[in-house]
């Protein structure tokens, strides 16, 4: 998914783009430049934190990333460009900014997974600030045209104008019980965000509670997360889930029953990144169906 | 005598200095100004210093901050019981009576604040990761909070607390019923805020608006008004008109990054 670099450019290792390499940061994501790359054994690096009062540029406007706890993106909006943002993640605007609606498709499914509704876009000039709820590191994803990442629902913190919004199921679950009794789970909740860069190149931002790391799989090559820690992906990064079923000293301790993990595999080739900070997986019953799972006893 | 100014508390520090002895702002930090305007409220180093009266604050950590005070005899400082993290055994303590019981119940506020005096130590932290604001109060400033937001207080700030006017402001401004209000009268006074997350400080010019989410309000001086004001936009099928703060220069508005979006169901 790398783009060859201008001869004598400087590639941030992160978000792929070529750049003069001048600036203390990427221009497009906020990386520190000529960081120390830290790799660890495994292979997963540590995406560093966008420095205090990075500069992101986009179109004709900029970005700042203020803080360090819960960063603040702080948008100067150019009279041209227009973002869009969910409601909650709005932490200032100046009154010249003009606020809007962006009606989103799939309304009664959304709801019933618990994702807005409706979201909001703002249309410079003027400032407007964005920050999220949990402690934690706002990511910039630059999308060159036609790229795509799929994000996980409510990682999503502001998307330029020109980066297309589209949800789908992300067909990761499994069954417990049955008859009437049958709960269904969700690990990465019902539906997966995508967002696809047209025409020109955009700029996605997230947030991700706890400290964020990225790898590039090669193709087969497969990692399990936890499925809560996923914060997005390349398209081309299949997913599937996998039990393991520990054996357990009594029939009823046994970990079919109880004491089962429940990871979520990833398959490139392509980019994943895991935050550190993610919801522990319930305790639960038996499975009684899941989608495509593989298994393993021990 | 070069000096060296502030850019938090502005007040004069003697060169050489590292960090304000008047509220523990790093000197030697460059001023961290927003694009927009939005200072950075300074981050203190972990264990740094500062006095007040005759006593002697200490921050100690960064993610969830404590403030350690070691406070001398004839000093006090008053605080929300459940902010203290602990104290020396010899500590005396008091109450002060906030007055409006019935008032205060209604609004979720505590009806009586604890009081400690020197000598002894004392050490205080709220239960969020973000950040200790340091705010000296020179004779005759007014400072406004968000409820449960205050750490500590001098002895000499005055404490007091008005009501949010207007139902729209209460119902929609995500700051509760009333706000904190701190005022000193004749010799400097200190306050202590926690502020989740990171805050920001903007001062605005007299006229000068910016809307705020209601719930990353923190602290604002008294001359700036607020008011919850809807704006045109949709956030649901069935919800109309998001209510953001509009604050009013002239003054200081403060805000923290991390909070609760008072809309949310």
């Amino acid at each position: 998914m790398s783009m060859p670099p201008a001869a004598g450019a400087y590639t941030c290792p992160y978000c792929r783009i070529a750049s003069d390499g001048q600036e203390a940061t990427c221009p497009h994501c906020g990386a520190p430049v000529n960081v120390r790359i830290r790799v660890s054994d495994s292979g997963w690096v540590e995406q560093p934190p966008i420095r205090d009062m990075a500069r992101i540029r986009f179109s004709r406007s900029t970005c700042q990333i203020s803080g360090t706890y819960v960063p603040v993106a702080d948008m100067g909006l150019h009279d041209t460009d227009w973002v869009y943002f969910s409601h909650h993640s709005l932490l200032h605007t100046h009154p010249n900014v003009n606020l809007g609606n962006l009606p989103m498709k799939g309304g009664w499914k959304r709801m019933r997974a618990g994702l807005p509704l409706i979201m909001m876009r703002a249309q410079g000039p003027g400032h407007i600030a964005f920050s999220a709820d949990t402690p934690g590191e706002t990511i910039a994803v630059p999308l060159r045209p036609g790229q795509a990442v799929d994000v996980v629902e409510h990682r999503f913190l502001v998307a330029t104008g020109n980066v297309n919004y589209d949800w789908q199921r992300a067909s990761i679950w499994f069954t417990t019980g049955s008859g009437d009794d049958t709960e269904w789970h969700y690990p990465l909740g019902q539906t997966i965000d995508r967002f696809v860069a047209t025409g020109s190149n955009g700029l996605l931002l997230l947030h991700a509670p706890g400290n964020t790391f990225v790898r590039d799989l090669t193709p087969g090559q497969r990692i399990l997360v936890q499925p809560g820690g996923l914060i997005w992906k390349d398209p081309s990064v299949s997913m599937f889930l996998h039990f393991e079923y520990p054996h357990g000293a009594y029939w009823f301790s046994s970990a079919r029953y109880q004491a089962k993990s429940t990871w979520l595999t990833l398959e490139g080739p392509g980019r994943v990144a895991v935050q550190s900070v993610f919801e522990r997986p319930e305790l639960v019953g038996s499975i009684t169906r899941s989608s495509g799972a593989t298994t393993h006893y021990w | 005598m070069d000096r060296i100014e502030c850019q938090w508390c502005k007040a004069q520090n003697e060169p050489g200095r590292t960090n304000c002895t008047t509220c523990g702002a790093p000197l030697d930090t460059k001023d961290l100004v927003t694009d927009s305007g939005w200072a950075e409220a300074p981050r203190l180093r972990d264990m740094t210093q500062f006095r007040f009266s005759n006593s002697i604050c200490q921050i100690e950590g960064e993610i969830v901050p404590v403030a350690e005070l070691a406070l001398a005899q004839g000093d006090s400082v008053f605080f929300e019981h459940h902010v203290m993290l602990w104290k020396e055994p010899g500590v005396p303590m008091s109450a002060l009576n906030t007055g409006g019981g019935m008032k205060r119940m209604l609004g979720g506020m505590p009806h009586v604040l604890s009081i400690a005096h020197g000598p002894g130590r004392v050490a205080f932290s709220r239960d969020a990761a973000g950040e200790v604001v340091v705010l000296p109060l020179h004779p005759s400033m007014e400072l406004d909070v968000r409820e449960h937001a205050f750490l500590a207080g001098t002895h000499s700030l005055t404490y007091s607390f008005v009501r949010i006017k207007g139902l729209a402001n209460v119902l929609h401004g995500g700051g509760g019923m009333y706000m904190d209000r701190f005022v000193t009268q004749r010799e400097p006074g200190l306050l202590l805020l926690h502020g989740n997350g990171n805050v920001f400080q903007k001062t605005l010019r007299q006229g000068e608006k910016i809307l705020v989410e209601p719930g990353g309000f923190l602290y604002k001086d008294s001359t700036v008004t607020m008011n919850a004001v809807q704006q045109n936009v949709k956030t649901g099928v069935m919800k109309h008109g998001m209510y953001l703060a509009e604050m009013a220069g002239p003054g200081r508005v403060g805000i923290q990054s991390m909070y609760v979006h008072h809309g949310t169901e």
